[in-house]
């Protein structure tokens, strides 16, 4: 609530996955500037165990003991890309949590709030994610409640028809927010009919379609012991948890070998330069993405790529941030970032201005994307987004929630802790040559990709000089809404 | 290493209490400099970074008509250049350094954050003290700048709900006292006000003996003292600024306004009713009110409105005050649900509670989601540092923070039910409606 109530200096982000860097292209007469390197401190992974049950469960287990609570958060490898139709993924992760083992939904959100604990389940584009925090005194009653939740919810047809309608309500009022309904648009732009361009949320038109025995199937087919982890940090006893954990987890059968989809094959290829204009009548501002594919989280120069996306635009002295909003006074933000699946991922510019201001601020973001092919990096901006990256890093785990998060991701995405203990020495390894060869491998300078949304009537003329437009109304079914 | 130490148990009736590790009172130490300046220290070196927080008293509450906004526009010149660091150095110093920073502002206080490597403590000091002593505005920053702010306004109304409705329902809530403006001011305001008026702006309000400064992290508490000590303790001392005097005259009978949005889906219903300040002694059992009314699937709201598919969403709010303000309650309507019902749906609820007060059990399980959320907030060195600066500013001392689950654990049903009855009234209300179209007469 404080967000909607404190006024900030910078911009809230665009909510995305992940997001990385941006870089520039390293000028000949830049190469005499001598590198620093700035020390921001040693940082590791905390200890922790992992360990995979005889039914192919993993577990990772991390005590950390500033605080006496404990977070679990389980993942499973299925998301809205195995949509057979749209939101059944998220729709049957959400549904874990009416109601599991013979206990209702409102029994269930009794004890959790007794406990002042809470319980949370979703899905992404790859992950289905279900998970607790609570106190450590309570993890006799909040263990095995997953266990029920995860393993044999009820799926009630009942509270799934309340569900699916709070959520089809839901979707037209995110609609209300271009800020928060955009990247579903993007992404549909960027991989069409790719499983990647799939909304997690469904839309009206899906949702109304899904019934209780396709959420089963779902469930059935993916919720299974080898395609799951579960992440324990907090206040514990490792050996204790693992007893705990192997005693409710240990029994649960493996069904159907799980066939992962190839999601590399297919991706469409970007040959021309498209606009989707959104219509929102009422809109007094203009906001919009520009961009095109990204790289996959398993990407070797990730780290890379973050430290050159932070020049760009991912901090507040970023190019974009700099000319757009201090120099030019066009927007309260501009940032750039790439958001990472396991097998692609897309680019994005995003920011916002007033519908008067539209045409000018288009311009000058793709003006200002332009440097990093027309003038490129100096050492001086690398060694400061080289120090900025690394001294930002360690408080983005330092919760156990983070932490989980963190895990649950190695597990999901296929990396391990050599991301946290190897970021430093990545990052400090980068040289100016390097950027170059970055900015011309991976940012996407040709047939641009771009999100538009606001009031047609007054912009879509701007809208075609950017490329071969698709008018639509905000309020039309699809886009996620 | 974390420190191992006792602290904060909460005995609540059937509970068994447990021994927990969280900060507790010894673990913050501060001295305060002889210009004024508070500086309260907490060591915690479990990541190789610290923050900085620096809380000035000045917030919308401190402007009048005419210079509406201007606090929060006062932030944003902050980072736009001193005497040392000119214009965009502020930033550009502290990132190559591996620190990043906000702020925010809100209807009582301006707050400052630096989030660095602990090794750029010195750094962060000679960049404050710079902005604090020599702030030297610069007349086309502040015309970029009137551009960037107009733009946050805009977007928060194009994206927020909340916000639009708050803005006029704060409005019509207070004819007398400056909460009657949204803290980012009035769009006239942000183009109006001089250069004039931010250099007295801050000649007034940041001076070190209108701040406290909490500093935690991977840092030694000798440490911290003797940087202040270089950079803080010469800066001078001012006058102390004028008091907000003004007291909302009392309200006497419901107030409404409608506002129409075309893209807004289904109806959004926000209700506001006068409350005393954070320092009263009400102040708990409204906090847990708040609670019992919305936190959790299990609470009152969500029961009665979105299980029985009446609205989509509820929530409240009670802010943090230096003065008497409001406890929020908005909903957003079921598709098919009108304005009217919704609003009566919830109107219905609060006056439930009044009427027929709350269980001890729906009590002591609002208490636990409070010690839930307190053990949050001191997960990281980030929260640390803001909950001990936010309990110094708004209960007079940091130390409040730890008689904060006694104070909880007082609280009586029989005292939620009085502050429902005392407050939650209709005479004292304000309601805001936000819909595409506005109900007619017939």
């Amino acid at each position: 609530m404080n967000t909607l109530t404190h006024l900030t200096k910078r911009s809230n982000k665009l909510i995305t996955a992940i997001t990385l860097g941006s870089v520039l292209a390293l000028s000949a007469c830049a190469s005499t500037q001598t590198s620093t390197s700035v020390d921001t401190g040693s940082f590791s992974m905390p200890a922790y165990e992992y360990l995979v049950l005889d039914n192919g469960l993993t577990i990772y287990l991390m005590p950390q003991r500033e605080v006496p609570l404990v977070t679990v958060s389980a993942v499973v490898r299925a998301g809205s890309v195995n949509d057979t139709t749209s939101g059944v993924a998220a729709m049957t992760a959400q549904s874990l949590l009416l109601g599991a083992a013979g206990k209702s939904k409102a029994e269930i959100e009794q004890m959790v709030d007794f406990l002042g604990a809470s319980i949370y389940a979703d899905a992404g584009k790859e992950g289905s994610y279900i998970g607790a925090d609570f106190m450590a005194k309570d993890s006799d009653t909040m263990l095995p409640l997953i266990k029920s939740l995860l393993l044999s919810p009820n799926f009630d047809a009942n509270e799934f028809d309340k569900l699916r309608q709070r959520e089809i309500a839901g979707l037209s009022q995110a609609k209300e927010s271009p800020r928060s309904v955009i990247s579903r648009y993007f992404d549909k732009l960027v991989f069409g009919a790719h499983p990647y361009g799939n909304a997690t949320s469904g839309t009206s038109e899906s949702l109304a379609e899904l019934n209780i025995s396709q959420l089963r199937a779902f469930h059935k087919s993916y919720y299974q012991p080898r395609n799951t982890a579960i992440s324990v940090v907090g206040d514990f006893d490792a050996e204790q948890m693992k007893a705990e954990l192997s005693q409710l987890f240990g029994q649960w059968q493996n069904g159907e070998k799980v066939v992962a989809l190839n999601l590399k094959a297919h991706q469409p290829e970007l040959s021309s330069a498209n606009v989707l204009l959104v219509d929102k009548s009422d809109a007094i501002e203009t906001t919009f993405l520009i961009g095109g594919k990204g790289i996959s989280r398993d990407n070797p120069d990730y780290v890379g790529l973050k430290v050159v996306n932070t020049i760009l635009g991912g901090r507040f002295t970023s190019w974009l941030n700099d000319e757009l909003r201090v120099n030019a006074g066009l927007t309260y933000g501009a940032r750039s970032g790439f958001v990472a699946y396991s097998q692609g991922g897309v680019f994005r510019i995003s920011t916002f201005t007033k519908t008067s201001t539209t045409k000018e601020t288009i311009d000058l973001a793709l003006k200002t994307y332009a440097r990093l092919w027309e003038t490129g990096i100096d050492q001086l901006t690398l060694d400061s987004a080289k120090a900025y990256v690394k001294g930002q890093f360690p408080p983005k785990f330092e919760t156990s929630g983070q932490l989980a998060g963190l895990l649950s991701d190695m597990y999901l995405y296929g990396f391990d802790d050599g991301f946290i203990n190897d970021f430093q020495a990545k990052v400090d390894g980068l040289t100016l040559a390097e950027t170059q060869r970055l900015v011309s491998t991976y940012f996407p300078q040709q047939n641009l990709q771009f999100v538009i949304i606001g009031n047609a009537e007054k912009i879509a003329l701007i809208a075609a000089e950017y490329g071969e437009v698709t008018s639509l109304d905000i309020k039309a079914v699809g886009f996620g809404g | 290493m974390i420190r191992k130490i006792l602290g904060l148990v909460l005995m609540l009736g059937a509970l068994v209490s447990t021994t927990v590790q969280a900060t507790q009172a010894e673990d913050i130490k501060s001295f305060t400099l002889d210009n004024g300046m508070k500086i309260m220290v907490l060591e915690d070196s479990s990541i190789p970074n610290a923050n900085m927080y620096l809380f000035w008293k000045v917030g919308s509450r401190n402007e009048v008509p005419g210079i509406t906004g201007i606090s929060h526009f006062f932030e944003h010149m902050m980072f736009n250049g001193a005497k040392k660091y000119g214009p965009k150095m502020f930033d550009r110093t502290m990132e190559a350094a591996g620190g990043a920073n906000n702020a925010y502002t809100t209807e009582n206080l301006t707050v400052y954050t630096d989030w660095f490597p602990a090794n750029a403590l010195e750094t962060i000091f000679d960049l404050e003290a710079d902005r604090i002593g020599h702030l030297d505005i610069d007349a086309k920053m502040v015309e970029s700048e009137r551009g960037v702010v107009a733009s946050e306004r805009t977007t928060g109304l194009e994206n927020s709900n909340w916000r639009t409705l708050q803005e006029e329902l704060k409005g019509i809530a207070f004819r007398a006292h400056p909460y009657s403006w949204s803290v980012i001011g009035h769009e006239s305001d942000i183009t109006a006000w001089t250069l004039d008026d931010l250099v007295q702006y801050h000649k007034t309000y940041y001076a070190p003996n209108n701040a406290v400064v909490v500093i935690a992290g991977d840092v030694k508490f000798n440490e911290v003292k003797a940087l202040a000590n270089k950079y803080f303790a010469p800066i001078p001392a001012q006058a102390s600024p004028r008091e907000v005097k003004t007291v909302e005259p009392l309200q006497k009978g419901e107030r409404r306004t409608y506002i129409q949005k075309a893209s807004v889906s289904t109806p959004n219903v926000m209700l506001a009713y006068h409350v005393p300040s954070t320092s009263h002694e009400d102040y708990y059992a409204l906090d847990l009110l708040s609670s019992v009314l919305s936190e959790g699937n299990s609470s009152r709201l969500y029961q009665s409105l979105v299980e029985k598919q009446v609205a989509i969403e509820v929530e409240t709010y009670l802010p943090m005050t230096i003065d008497p303000n409001l406890f929020y309650v908005m909903g957003v309507a079921n598709p098919g649900i009108t304005a009217v019902e919704l609003e009566k749906g919830m109107i219905s609820e609060i006056n439930r509670i009044a009427r027929e007060g709350v269980t001890e059990k729906e009590l002591e399980k609002v208490k636990n989601i409070k010690l839930m959320n307190f053990y949050r907030s001191m997960e990281t060195i980030n929260g640390k540092a803001n909950t001990v600066g936010t309990y110094e500013l708004y209960f007079g001392s940091f130390d409040k923070l730890f008689n904060a689950p006694e104070a909880y654990n007082k609280v009586t049903p029989a005292d939620l039910q009085r502050v429902a009855q005392t407050y939650l009234r209709r005479a004292n209300r304000s309601v805001a409606v936000l819909a595409a179209t506005e109900e007619t007469d017939e």
